[in-house]
């Protein structure tokens, strides 16, 4: 009997220190995009990461892409359970600012990679890319060497693109050519248009067409390549280097306004600046670290092509006229 | 009377969920006007050419599709029922069932394996557009819809073949006097499904479209939701596509028409021999290699690819018991609604209340269109306030599931419902014969084949969903198609076919299974 | 005038046994087949018409094979117990049906029609369709289609059995007087001795695939000695 007690007795001591220690360890929700958090994205090994470091536990929620994660905080206003939005890009924080969701990461970026200094207060950079049009050299021996002689070419390459409306690296193209041609775009797209196969709904469905021969190029990005070179030992890919230079997509993490655990989110904030973060990126991630320095890349990204100049459009200017932008890109197309 | 009241409250309890979970979210996206950073569009969008052109593309893709596949399906049902002995019938049956399954993006790379550039009846460049769109629905539809005319050839009375043969009846009068009566009744469901499908479908016009000029109605919705975060105006569409389709709902179901005579007493109809059968023969093969094609097509790149890699992960399996569990428990509770639901409009019809009785059925058909973004959006501006939706993932994308699945248990189970009602109802009531006991021993044995198919028909549309469980966030385990679409974005396309395998071998067998188990061993 | 020879017919689904017929009707005949359920009385009746094909035997019509032609050129009729009309047509179109499957009809045979339906008390109906008629007023147009068709053989499987006493007697009279002026030869399959009385001077008792009695019907129904009909008929 006494026996029995002591079990039962030591048994409910377990469970109410147990859940004790639960309720001290801390849970940081973080919002990023799907593939941040898939198996072989860089998810699992920064969760391990930090974790080991924080003593808390660090709860990432996968959402689809940059939009819907925005559109799922502004949906959800104050009662969100997210402490940390990652993985928007420059194209989306001029929105996300004019929410009003976010706070002030009190942060200064130490060392970074990017070509341009970094000045905003409420976001922080994780990574960087350029976009490219990305082919294969078994198939194209001549590639268009800037975007103005793959507008113009008549007999050039064939291309697949994506859908501004409904695809970052889509809207990336339109933002592109705007810089390159600014007042001229629309005749560039004209031009451009009857090279282009199709215009798909999202990067996935635009490459996997271009892996089975569909189109000579795809818009992808400058370290797609990386990918096959690494990961399958394939060499047959590279990017196309335009003179004028890359557009660039600029992926940053905001803290979130509403946060209950904002010392913990700028811990992360600053885990994530820090080299044990940033050194997970390339290769499952397979962008640009910011604060990574370049000799700490894996080698393979040497032989990636240099995208310099980078081109970026205002992000106020970008938030807006995109919808404008993309009206007279419809009318353009719909011809 | 008592006994039409309880059907009438199930009914109405059913439809009562029904409007919550698709009127309500749409409301909950029309109240959002407080929140900063929303600026509500202006009306110039309304009266635009481009909302002019997207609707007439919407509609006109959408009815050419249907064409292309309701069409061709009555004549290879047709070729189906007269061949009785075919070989492997069964094997091509279940074949048909394979294309719901496949998430569209999957679909898509197998309508490009084999007609695009590289592919084995190359197209080249003209697949992308109208064809392609074609195409890719005619692959998703035409089998759907065989295998929901088909049955209806059993209703035809043996006798009345007899007869055909006896006074000289060529093979278009048996079409015109013993066929297509018996069609009529199914014939304006199968043909609203498939339009309905087809105006919803999403990624196969976007990405076989070939561009801004195959913009549809759920793209505008998509971008109005997404990228412009305009909800009311997400909203608005959406209701605009639902009143279309309500529309052309009251229009086909007006054309349909309840056979005068009921049906034989269980006998097979088996038709006497059709002269056409090389031709019966030809189109058989002809729908088979059609639809095998892509699917041909993905098994070759799945089995080149790192096949055991994939098979290796425990990630996988993870996704596939996931995967397995969304698709039974939508089944079950999407079959149970459309029961209840068909039993009640059973009843109307019964009484003579043709018009309420399509109304319900109509209802439970037309929710299908109301796209899962507008809904899962709508739930999650209504539900988090009060909870944590990420824990209730699982419910959630089950019940929409359900609710998206309704109109195939409609379309599969309701005629043989009915039948079955006008047939045994008042010799129920005779006997007092009702509940769980009608069940058991009337409406079990002889509704179980349609009852199978319906459950497999929602199954495997649940197991291939992508849009609704792409909404919420991931919690440890996917889904298979989700698992798919993660692989897809992140250069992994060779394991992404794989995986896509996988989730086709595990659909055919739970299609196979739900058939055989719930319908029974027929040689259907 | 119909002569069956040795008509031989085994299902091949089950075990069955062999069945074999042998019978011959004269012209302006009904001869009614009796027997217990499952015996071959329908399967016969298929035989004749051609939706079964034997597997040894003759069907002689005025001496002319026709066991080999097929069911269209057939010189027979048939109507069944249910399933006789098409339910959304009209009864104009159902009996016309039996003229030219096109319904293509010259003036004659429309008048043919029009006869048909008058001679069976149809005309004031015609425009109605079979769901709107009674049991006995839809196997009267199914009369009415084997009038019109004037084939010599009129096979009648149960046609009568969902109707009333009267109503049975009454077209018993419409089959005898059609069979009479077109010298038709007629089968009559019933479950009820009672038609066989009426409808004919002899009468077959069908049983496990074999004519074993063929006399005439009141011989058969009131002095059989043979266990089997007795045993069918009831009697003790």
């Amino acid at each position: 009997m006494y026996k029995v007690l002591r079990f039962f007795g030591g048994t409910l001591l377990a469970l109410s220190l147990s859940f004790a220690a639960q309720a001290v360890t801390p849970t940081l929700v973080v919002y990023t995009y799907d593939s941040f958090t898939s198996e072989w994205g860089p998810g699992p090994q920064v969760k391990t990461a930090f974790e080991a470091q924080c003593a808390c536990s660090l709860e990432l929620v996968g959402l689809e892409d940059g939009v819907s994660m925005l559109n799922r905080l502004k949906l959800e206003g104050g009662n969100t359970r997210a402490d940390l939005l990652l993985g928007i890009d420059t194209s989306l924080t001029a929105e996300a600012r004019a929410s009003d969701l976010f706070e002030a990461h009190r942060m200064t970026l130490q060392k970074s990679s990017l070509p341009q200094p970094w000045q905003d207060d409420l976001f922080l950079p994780y990574d960087y890319g350029y976009f490219a049009f990305v082919y294969n050299k078994e198939r194209l021996d001549n590639p268009p060497t800037s975007l103005r002689q793959l507008v113009a070419d008549e007999q050039g390459p064939t291309i697949l693109i994506q859908d501004p409306r409904t695809s970052t690296p889509g809207l990336g193209l339109l933002l592109w050519i705007k810089k390159v041609f600014g007042d001229e775009s629309d005749e560039a797209w004209a031009r451009l248009s009857k090279r282009i196969v199709t215009v798909s709904k999202g990067w996935s469905e635009a490459y996997g067409l271009f892996l089975k021969g569909e189109a000579d190029m795809v818009l992808s990005y400058t370290t797609s390549p990386a990918y096959h070179l690494i990961a399958e030992q394939d060499a047959r890919f590279a990017a196309a280097r335009f003179s004028e230079g890359h557009y660039q997509q600029i992926e940053v993490a905001g803290l979130v306004r509403s946060s209950q655990q904002k010392q913990l989110a700028r811990d992360f904030l600053e885990f994530m600046l820090s080299d044990s973060f940033q050194s997970i990126i390339p290769t499952t991630n397979w962008m640009y670290p910011a604060t990574l320095v370049h000799t700490k890349l894996p080698a393979d990204f040497d032989q990636l092509i240099d995208p310099s100049p980078a081109l970026l459009l205002n992000e106020e200017l970008v938030a807006s006229k995109r919808k404008s932008w993309v009206d007279d890109w419809l009318e353009v197309m719909s011809r | 009377m008592a006994r039409l009241n309880t059907r009438a409250i199930t009914a109405g309890l059913v439809l009562a969920v029904l409007a919550l979970i698709v009127l309500a979210p749409m409301a909950g996206l029309l109240n959002l006007s407080g929140i900063p950073g929303y600026e509500p569009g202006d009306l110039r969008f309304w009266q635009s050419s481009y909302i002019r052109r997207v609707l007439f593309f919407s509609l006109w893709q959408a009815l050419l599709s249907m064409l292309c596949s309701v069409l061709p399906a009555i004549l290879v049902a047709r070729a189906f029922a007269s061949q009785a002995d075919f070989p492997l019938r069964g094997l091509l049956l279940r074949l048909f069932a394979l294309p719901l399954v496949v998430p569209a993006v999957v679909a898509v790379m197998g309508v490009v394996s084999v007609y695009g550039s590289g592919g084995w009846i190359s197209l080249g460049r003209s697949l992308y557009g109208l064809n392609g769109i074609l195409l890719a629905h005619v692959f998703f539809n035409l089998p759907l819809a065989v295998r929901l005319l088909l049955p209806q050839w059993q209703t035809i009375p043996p006798h009345h073949w007899q007869l055909g043969e006896q006074l000289g009846m060529n093979a278009w009068q048996r079409w015109r006097f013993l066929e297509w009566p018996a069609l009529r009744e199914a014939l304006p469901g199968v043909m609203l499904l498939v339009f309905m499908l087809c105006l919803t479908s999403f990624a196969v016009v976007l990405t076989l479209g070939g561009g801004p000029k195959s913009t549809t109605l759920e793209v505008a919705i998509y971008q109005s939701l997404r990228f412009d975060f305009d909800p009311a105006k997400a909203v608005v569409l959406a209701l605009l596509q639902l009143s279309i389709c309500t529309l052309v709902a009251i229009v086909t179901l007006r054309l349909q028409r309840l056979p005068e005579v009921e049906i034989a007493l269980g006998s097979v109809s088996k038709p006497v021999a059709v002269r056409q059968k090389w031709l019966n023969t030809l189109l058989i093969l002809a729908a088979g290699v059609f639809v095998a094609m892509p699917l041909l097509s993905l098994l070759i790149d799945a089995l080149g690819g790192p096949l055991w890699q994939v098979i290796g992960t425990t990630r996988l399996w993870q996704s596939l018991v996931t995967t397995l569990f969304i698709g039974l428990f939508a089944a079950l509770f999407s079959v149970a609604a459309g029961w209840f639901l068909l039993q009640y409009s059973a009843s109307l019809s019964l009484a003579g209340k043709t018009s309420k009785a399509q109304l319900i059925d109509l209802a439970g058909s037309i929710v299908y269109v109301v796209p899962p973004l507008v809904i899962g959006s709508g739930l999650f501006v209504l539900l988090s306030p009060h909870f944590d939706v990420f824990a209730w993932v699982y419910p959630i994308v089950i019940a929409i599931n359900a609710v998206m699945g309704l109109p195939f248990v409609i379309r599969s189970l309701g005629p043989a419902l009915r039948q079955n009602h006008a047939r045994y109802h008042y010799l129920c009531q005779s006997l007092a014969l009702q509940g769980w006991n009608r069940f058991r021993y009337l409406e079990w044995p002889l509704l179980r084949q349609p009852l199978g198919l319906a459950a497999a028909l929602v199954a495997a549309l649940a197991m291939g969903d992508l849009g609704v469980i792409a909404l919420f966030g991931t919690p440890h385990s996917a889904t298979l198609p989700l698992l798919i679409y993660q692989q897809l974005g992140a250069y992994m396309i060779p394991q992404a076919t794989v995986t896509a395998l996988l989730l086709l071998v595990l659909s055919l067998t739970v299609f196979w299974g739900l058939e055989r188990v719930i319908g029974g061993k027929t040689d259907a | 005038m119909l002569e069956i020879k040795q008509l031989e017919f085994a299902y091949t689904t089950e075990a069955a046994p062999t069945m074999q017929f042998n019978l011959s009707v004269a012209a302006g005949e009904i001869l009614s087949l009796i027997g217990p359920s499952g015996s071959g009385k329908s399967t016969l009746l298929n035989l004749v018409a051609g939706f079964l094909a034997p597997s040894a035997g003759q069907i002689l019509l005025d001496g002319i094979a026709i066991e080999t032609s097929s069911v269209a050129s057939r010189p027979v009729s048939i109507v069944f117990q249910q399933h006789n009309l098409f339910p959304h047509l009209d009864l104009y179109t159902n009996v016309a049906l039996g003229v030219d499957p096109s319904l293509r009809l010259s003036h004659e045979q429309v008048d043919t029609v029009a006869a048909a339906l008058d001679q069976l008390g149809l005309s004031d109906l015609q425009r109605r369709k079979p769901g709107e008629l009674s049991g006995g007023q839809r196997q009267r147009v199914a009369l009415a289609r084997a009038l019109v068709r004037k084939r010599r053989i009129l096979l009648l499987d149960e046609a009568f059995a969902a109707l009333g006493p009267a109503l049975r007697a009454e077209l018993i009279e419409v089959v005898k007087k059609l069979v009479r002026d077109n010298n038709m030869a007629a089968l009559l399959v019933s479950h009820q001795p009672r038609d066989a009385l009426l409808a004919s001077a002899r009468t077959a008792f069908i049983c496990a695939g074999k004519i074993t009695a063929l006399e005439q019907t009141g011989d058969l129904l009131d002095h059989s000695q043979l266990v089997e009909v007795r045993d069918y008929l009831g009697l003790v």
